[in-house]
């Protein structure tokens, strides 16, 4: 009786380890979801790189928000800045707002770096990175996108393509009309 | 022709000999028939020099820069030192199967010429199943999965270099060939063990043909995973030299399985018992090797070790299915000849400990397993993403660990059968003296943690024993053959050297747990940031930054933090560095390491000024007793020598005249 | 002295040392921070701890642990701060009261099922003792001994 058991429960742990290391095969070990998304967007009061003052997130409530974390420092963030360049000016003055939120550096390189790229929108600091930890974000360059009703609607980790953007900010906009 | 084009010639040479020796051994086996064995052992013979010309032609490729071939091309450039070219052959995925591969060959040569003159039948068998293994890995490295002389259309002007990490250190010449050579050479008692089984044999002929092959692999295996982890301490530079990576326990599993049949067998060879268990340990642990290969390999779990993504994921997996499958099929329809005839044996016998030690090594190995796969079984199932790491490892393991020290003391002492209460009396008092004696050993040094002192409780015990054993058998020897005690000594590692042998290891063993227990508890730890002629004091040590410099090499570029650090009676310089190497993002941490028999000091640059180089961010760790782990690696090593070596011959005995005249009347 | 004793005074000496060792003590603001450390995941690293890494993120990780640990928060409370905003991908052991907790049942179970096994298989004290060899098994152990002369020599 035993051995029967034993037989059947050898069969089936060998079956689970092939199933298991299959299914492994449809995961991608470099795509992690993270916890934040569709929960309310934490709040902060960051100041601007250059000095000229605050952004709270409780300022712009009821606009669609997209915050880009970047640093100098990185890469892929040289990479798709275009993109961010050409959708800032496509969305220039509606109700959307793209704030760059920059990471681990000196304000002075980071302000550096913005003048270096163009980047003409809202650009803060977030010197002790306390707002990336409860945003959740794993490195630059990272892009969240906040609805009207202040939710996380979305992530995407890594460098961002220009219709991914637009695709995310449009559903974003068509849900605040309703 | 170039050399790329010669090995890719000798390999697929290799490959079509290897079929034919897999046919002709099994005709051979199946028919006895000479002649096919014979053609099976050149084809042995002929295709083990195939494969090591093949992997000799990729380290002329990789010395001489011939960037036309692919591998060359992604792991080697221009500027690369000539020592890193050439160990760059196992510097990426095609490379180091083609390492395998060569390895694989050797061992299926040493069979057919050495194995089957000893036992034809069994042995040709086996080797027509090393023979399938080896045309598995050749038909792998001979199609474009993992062809490793796969040209380039283009030869670039200047190749991409190796990974920063792996020609940084010269430890990268020692533990991947250290580490495969372990984990192929399982392959031998595996293929006994089939044909074991194949031929219903219900003997224990296969694990004697295979002991040294056994103990050598373990051997290996053991030494190339610290190996490793010296690699992982001294130059991932994070402070430690185990994390619980998936390839680090891919590695681990098998030496854990390995250990325990090492002990298991024991009991077979003693009184013929457990044989179904020992053939399932031999099976666990080469399948566990492919587990092995598959994780590292094919992408599926994110680790230090991760290669690619290409498509040799599902061929490994289907091999590990295949081999699954058969050997556990085999098994099962085999098992009820193998059913042990007699109970065990009674719970205080040495026999009863060897099995409480395989089911602790089962419990350890089945944890490994588990945490590491569990993540990939969790996501696929619902999509939840969650971490198995060093504290829940480490939660599981040491307890095991400390069961299994214990174990390792009490086991050699308790006689075969059963223990009588005096013998009991007897052979643990004295251990249990120095148990004691090693826990205070331990508080008077200020380790108080739990588990470290009752790792130098438990180690003091089992030195205690060893010490004792060996007393025993030199005094043997004494009244025996009348030998001075150096004498004595000697002669029992060298003819009792499988017992005497295991003894050492065990010291080794005891030597790397309390290096770990002691590096865990008393590791300090902290980080300042020094302007140059600074200091940060830690533990009694003074670290101060003399300077922060730039070092430029054709093949990368450092900032070096020069650091003199004295006290508790040392001093020592040491250079931390950032090394950028131009095909890497991001710069690579390199220690500076102080080693000590007592601690290591072991400094890191965290950051530094970039514009000015007017300051630096230091960490400095002190790290009580990790020198340690090394020295047990490599008691381990010489101890396994010991119990592997063959004993001197005995001496003929010569009898006087006198007395074969009496016995004559 | 007898030996009895001395196994006695040693076995207690042990243990007395032992439950010195296992004293409850109150960790301090460093020891805490320490081990939340510890079972925090470095985001960008290899699975590192936060602890142990010497990345930048690391670093604003454990200072964040050490503003709420100065703050009065418990243990639980900053590593829920940490899970709501990455998931429970940031602890690297998972937490017993959810469904990634089956896996310390794991070692449990296996060492259970593995000694009900072996004590399945020994032979029970009090079994009669083996009868005396015949003239065969005399031979049978003449070869064995030769055999393990040569095994172990």
């Amino acid at each position: 009786m035993l051995a029967r058991v034993v037989r059947i429960a050898v069969v089936v742990a060998l079956l689970g380890l092939t199933v298991t290391l299959a299914l492994a095969f449809r995961r991608d070990p470099h795509d992690i979801k993270t916890g934040t998304i569709l929960k309310a967007a934490p709040t902060f009061t960051l100041q601007r790189l250059d000095g000229s003052g605050e952004v709270s997130l409780a300022d712009l409530s009821g606009k669609v928000v997209v915050m880009n974390f970047f640093a100098s420092w990185c890469l892929p963030c040289t990479q798709e800045n275009p993109a961010l360049v050409r959708v800032y000016e496509r969305y220039r003055g509606s109700d959307v707002v793209l704030l760059g939120v920059n990471l681990q550096e000196s304000r002075e390189n980071g302000l550096a770096y913005v003048k270096r790229m163009g980047m003409s929108w809202a650009t803060l600091a977030d010197d002790d990175g306390r707002v990336a930890l409860s945003y959740g974000v794993f490195g630059p360059p990272e892009t969240f996108f906040i609805g009207p009703d202040g939710v996380i609607a979305g992530r995407h980790i890594g460098p961002i393509a220009e219709d991914t953007l637009v695709t995310a900010i449009e559903t974003l906009r068509a849900r605040a009309v309703r | 022709m170039s050399a790329g084009d010669l090995g890719a010639a000798a390999l697929r040479a290799a490959l079509f000999l290897s079929l034919w020796g897999t046919g002709a051994s099994i005709y051979a086996a199946w028919r006895r028939d000479a002649r096919a064995l014979a053609s099976a052992r050149i084809a042995a013979g002929v295709g083990f020099g195939l494969v090591v010309i093949a992997a000799l032609s990729m380290m002329f490729a990789l010395a001489t820069h011939d960037f036309s071939i692919l591998y060359v091309a992604e792991n080697n450039a221009k500027e690369t030192p000539l020592f890193y070219s050439v160990i760059s052959l196992w510097a990426a995925l095609e490379g180091s199967i083609l390492l395998w591969t060569a390895i694989l060959a050797g061992a299926t040569a040493f069979i057919a010429f050495r194995g089957t003159l000893a036992i034809p039948r069994l042995a040709t068998t086996a080797l027509a199943v090393m023979f399938a293994m080896l045309s598995f890995f050749l038909l792998l490295i001979t199609t474009p999965a993992a062809d490793p002389f796969a040209r380039l259309a283009l030869a670039p002007d200047n190749g991409n270099g190796p990974n920063a990490l792996l020609q940084n250190h010269p430890l990268m010449a020692l533990h991947p060939p250290l580490l495969y050579l372990g984990y192929v050479l399982t392959s031998v008692p595996f293929a006994y063990a089939i044909a074991s089984l194949i031929l219903g044999e219900g003997g224990d002929r296969w694990l004697v043909a295979t002991r040294r092959f056994a103990l050598i692999s373990w051997a290996l295996l053991g030494v190339g995973i610290v190996a490793g982890a010296w690699w992982s301490y001294a130059v991932l530079g994070w402070g430690g030299y185990w994390a619980w990576d998936p390839v680090e326990n891919a590695a681990i599993m098998p030496w854990l399985t390995s250990t325990a049949y090492l002990h298991s067998v024991m009991v077979e060879e003693k009184r013929s018992l457990l044989r179904t268990w020992n053939l399932a340990l031999v099976v666990a642990t080469f399948a566990l090797t492919i587990l092995g290969t598959f994780l590292t390999r094919s992408g599926v779990v994110n680790s230090v070790h991760s290669f690619s993504l290409s498509a040799i994921g599902p061929l490994l997996l289907g091999y590990l299915v295949a081999i699954l499958v058969l050997s556990v099929g085999l098994l099962l329809w085999r098992s009820a000849r193998l059913r042990d005839a007699e109970p065990i044996g009674a719970p205080l016998s040495r026999e009863a400990i060897f099995l409480f030690q395989n089911v602790l090594f089962m419990a350890a190995t089945l944890t490994v397993l588990l945490g590491t796969l569990y993540p990939l079984v969790a996501e696929a199932i619902s999509g939840a993403q969650l971490s198995i790491g060093g504290p829940y490892f480490d939660r599981v393991e040491i307890p095991l660990a400390l069961a299994l020290l214990f174990l390792m003391g009490v086991g050699p002492q308790l006689p075969w059968h059963g223990a009588s209460r005096a013998t009991l009396e007897r052979q643990f008092t004295a251990p249990i003296v120095a148990a004691a004696a090693g826990a205070f050993a331990a508080l008077v040094t200020g380790t108080t943690a739990l588990a470290a002192v009752l790792t130098y409780a438990l180690g003091a015990f089992v030195i205690a024993t060893v010490v004792q054993e060996f007393a025993r058998g030199v005094r043997a020897r004494r009244t025996l053959h009348g030998e001075g005690g150096l004498t004595a000594f000697s002669n029992l590692l060298r003819r009792s050297g499988r017992r005497y042998g295991g003894y050492v290891v065990h010291i080794g063993i005891v030597l790397v747990a309390l290096a770990v227990a002691t590096s865990q508890a008393r590791t300090v730890d902290a980080e300042q940031t020094l302007a140059p002629g600074e200091t940060l004091v830690v533990a009694g040590y003074t670290v101060r930054l003399d300077a922060i410099r730039p070092v430029s090499e054709p093949q990368r570029d450092s900032i070096v933090a020069d650091l003199s650090v004295t006290g508790n009676g040392s001093s020592e310089h040491l250079r931390p560095a950032l090394v950028q190497y131009p095909n890497s993002a991001a710069a690579i941490g390199s220690p500076g390491i102080g080693a000590g028999l007592r601690d290591d000091l072991y400094t890191i640059l965290a950051a530094y000024d970039q514009r000015t180089l007017s300051w630096a961010t230091i960490r400095m760790r002190v790290i009580p007793g990790v020198s340690w782990l090394w020295l047990g690696g490599a008691v381990v090593g010489i101890g396994a020598l010991i119990a592997a070596l063959p004993a001197p011959r005995r001496r003929a005995v010569r009898m006087p005249i006198a007395e074969v005249a009496v016995s004559a009347d | 002295m007898s030996r009895r004793v001395l196994i006695v005074i040693a076995a207690l000496a042990l243990a007395a040392a032992l439950v010195f060792a296992a004293r409850p003590h109150e960790a301090t603001a460093d020891e805490r921070i320490d081990q939340i450390a510890a079972e925090l995941r470095c985001p960008v690293c290899q699975g590192l701890s936060v602890k142990d890494s010497t990345s930048e993120t690391a670093r604003q990780m454990r200072d964040l642990v050490a503003q709420r640990v100065r703050e009065g928060r418990t243990n639980a409370e900053i590593e829920a701060e940490f899970r709501a905003a990455y998931g429970d991908w940031i602890l690297l052991s998972p937490p017993v009261a959810s469904w990634s907790g089956l896996v310390w049942l794991v070692p449990v179970a296996a060492l259970a099922a593995g000694l009900v096994f072996v004590t399945g298989r020994l032979r029970s004290t009090d079994a009669p003792p083996p009868a005396q060899p015949s003239a065969i098994d005399v031979a049978a152990l003449r070869d064995r001994v030769a055999r393990e002369e040569a095994a172990e020599g």
